[in-house]
């Protein structure tokens, strides 16, 4: 593949806008993520209602709905190629790390659109207090960057197995802990009126070394 | 043959003086015994998973599926090590606190590891060819590998954050009586040598079986 | 990108195979098989079924690592690497498949794209245009049949103007029709390029200026 960064920048590129106009013509995986998110959304607040006061609890609640949502979503980027046969011109289109950016990304601009849905109903069906919008986006942001990435990796290397969703809930689960643990501690945080740099700082740390592991090892997951 | 009687005889012998010989920490009573054993399970199962995931990136490097052999007997004799250490933490946590499991920080590493190795060794499952199961979980294994210092020391200490546990467990140096110490690292020895024995009968079985199908496989 | 390949020479382009073998598990699949081509030219690689044509092919194209052996590609003089091999060779075989729910067009412009070709637009035009298949570019994969979707493999290997071209099986699906264009293809690209056709059909291997034929009756034949 053309080495010079243009063109790798081209190939991500290309890769992303590629994902979003599959996913737009078939459209049946966001419309099923959205269906997840809002049922365990709606299974939570059925059973618990409403706890304004339960900061803690509420953090911890929020970040397990969408950790759900990551959990049954984004796999199907990679999945989608197998079951398609569509990895042999992929890969003789674009290098392995620039698809796996691409899909990177499609994954993190996934999970946001499920939270733009899934987030204003969590606050308001809950009884949530107001979150100190600041620091509640940042966390949300650099937490799903965070989701993003270890789902990726994750959901590229369960493609090529035999197993499928209860596989790849397993294998990831491990890779995102550290990321649900600071994002609930940091949300807690800021409805309790503190700070929450060291979980931000914690987070862009996760994302960061896990993302350069990630990219070293993409160039070793297709050779076949 | 001799190594592996006197291996044994040395883990007997020093068993029979961990009852019999060592004297008891005044704070664990009788429980001190199964410091001699879980805490040498504990650091197994950290070894373990070091060997496997150092092997993991060796293959990588090196494509030679007898680093794939280590990798993957280093994860299965490292998850029963694994398993032995979160039972006996727990059975101990139960004579000592009451309960049998209170998510503290040691609980919980020891928790994610075992985790991380079942997940491990579910990719290794999901896989049937010799060469893409060792790539794909030598893959994971380098990804995991980033998680461990997040799981073992970040997030315990954010679930305590969390969850102030009233439960002091005063779990830090135990100063040691020296008839204790002896007995300890001697059994610690003892464990390690016979981790690694396993692992060299694993490693073994692994590669003749290899060279076993592919006798019968057909000549190239 | 594609600029840069139509500039290249054709005799400086050399393909080798060394020493290559592969297994599947503990069989082999493809048998111990070394040769070198250079451009222009056709070379046709034979065997019977399951020797290990496809397989020769995937890894000609840096799509599978072999068990034991190299590929080697060289442009220039100078080899390339593995991992930009596919910016030099053009690959078409049944187990291409394309995104079912884009148009033909959209497939090759995502191709052209991704490799960083400078007019996509156009580059996707004439790669329809030389299969025949311009009238049906906004066609989804889907409503094509399996003769079009041959042509359009054809298409995407042609695109972005490779100076080697990997085949695999090209005549299948084509009526008589689509494999009297293809012949008319190969003999136009054949003073340009390296083409490699892997095949078993007579009329096929009669186009090529060499032959290298495989050992062995690989998956198929039990031990």
């Amino acid at each position: 593949m053309p080495t010079n960064p243009s063109s790798s920048a081209a190939a991500v590129w290309a890769v992303l806008r590629k994902e979003c106009l599959s996913e737009w013509r078939t459209r049946y995986g966001l419309n099923a993520a959205l269906l997840f998110a809002i049922t365990s959304l709606a299974a939570v607040s059925f059973s618990i209602g409403r706890l304004g006061d339960r900061s803690d609890v509420l953090a911890g609640l929020l970040w397990i709905v969408l950790l759900f949502a990551a959990l049954a979503s984004l796999a199907h980027a990679f999945v989608r190629e197998v079951e398609g046969r569509t990895l042999t011109m992929l890969r003789l289109v674009a290098a392995p790390t620039a698809i796996a950016i691409g899909k990177l990304l499609f994954n993190f601009l996934f999970l946001a659109l499920i939270e733009v849905v899934t987030v204003p109903l969590f606050l308001m069906l809950m009884g949530a207090p107001a979150p100190r919008w600041g620091s509640f986006l940042a966390l949300l942001a650099l937490g799903s960057v965070g989701l993003a990435i270890a789902s990726t990796v994750v959901g590229a290397i369960i493609s090529q197995t035999r197993g499928r969703g209860a596989l790849f809930a397993g294998t990831s689960f491990p890779l995102l802990l550290p990321v649900v643990a600071a994002a609930v501690s940091g949300t807690r945080a800021q409805w309790n009126g503190g700070s929450v740099d060291a979980e931000l700082r914690l987070l862009a740390a996760y994302a960061v070394a896990l993302l350069a592991m990630s990219l070293l090892l993409y160039d070793h997951l297709w050779e076949d | 043959m001799i190594g592996r009687a006197l291996l044994f005889a040395w883990i007997a012998g020093w068993t029979i003086a961990a009852f019999a010989w060592a004297p008891l920490v005044p704070v664990l009573g009788e429980t001190t015994r199964v410091l001699y054993f879980h805490i040498p399970a504990a650091w197994i199962t950290v070894l373990a998973l070091g060997w496997s995931m150092v092997h993991s990136l060796l293959y990588l490097r090196r494509r030679r599926l007898e680093h794939d052999d280590h990798a993957a007997g280093a994860a299965e004799i490292g998850i029963l090590f694994c398993i032995a250490a979160t039972a006996s933490g727990s059975l101990w946590a139960k004579a000592m606190w009451g309960s049998y499991w209170n998510w503290d920080p040691r609980e919980t590493s020891i928790f994610f590891l075992l985790l991380i190795y079942a997940a491990y060794l579910a990719v290794r499952s999901a896989i049937d060819q010799d060469e893409r199961r060792a790539r794909l979980s030598a893959i994971y294994s380098a990804a995991a590998f980033v998680a461990v210092p997040f799981l073992m020391f970040v997030v315990p200490r954010i679930y305590f954050s969390l969850h102030p546990d009233p439960i002091i467990n005063p779990r830090g140096k135990i100063d040691m009586d020296p008839r204790i110490r002896v007995v300890f690292f001697a059994l610690l020895i003892g464990f390690t040598a016979l981790f690694f024995w396993m692992l060299s009968l694993r490693v073994r079985v692994a590669r003749l079986e290899r060279r076993g199908l592919a006798a019968q496989g057909g000549a190239s | 990108m594609s600029a840069t390949a139509a500039m290249v020479s054709p005799e400086s382009v050399v393909l080798e195979a060394r020493e290559v073998l592969h297994r599947y598990g503990p069989r082999v699949g493809l048998e111990r098989v070394s040769f070198r081509a250079a451009a222009p030219g056709v070379v046709a690689i034979r065997g019977a079924n399951g020797s290990g044509k496809s397989t020769l092919l995937r890894i000609l194209a840096g799509l599978l690592r072999p068990t034991e052996g190299e590929t080697a590609l060289a442009v220039d003089g100078a080899e390339t690497k593995r991992s930009d091999r596919s910016r030099w060779i053009g690959y078409a075989a049944p187990d291409l498949a394309f995104y079912s729910e884009l148009t033909a067009a959209e497939n090759l412009r995502f191709a052209a794209e991704s490799r960083g070709m400078e007019r996509p637009d156009e580059a996707v035009r004439q790669a329809l245009e030389r299969v025949h298949l311009e009238s049906r570019g906004d066609d989804r994969v889907t409503a094509l049949s399996s003769g079009m979707v041959q042509r359009l493999r054809l298409a995407f290997a042609l695109l972005h103007r490779p100076p080697v071209l990997l085949m695999d099986e090209p005549g299948s699906f084509l009526d008589e029709e689509g494999r009297g264009a293809w012949v008319g293809l190969v003999q136009a690209q054949r003073r340009e390029r390296l083409i490699v056709i892997a095949t078993n059909e007579e009329r096929e291997w009669t186009l090529a200026d060499e032959s290298v034929e495989l050992r062995g009756r690989g998956l198929g034949r039990p031990a």
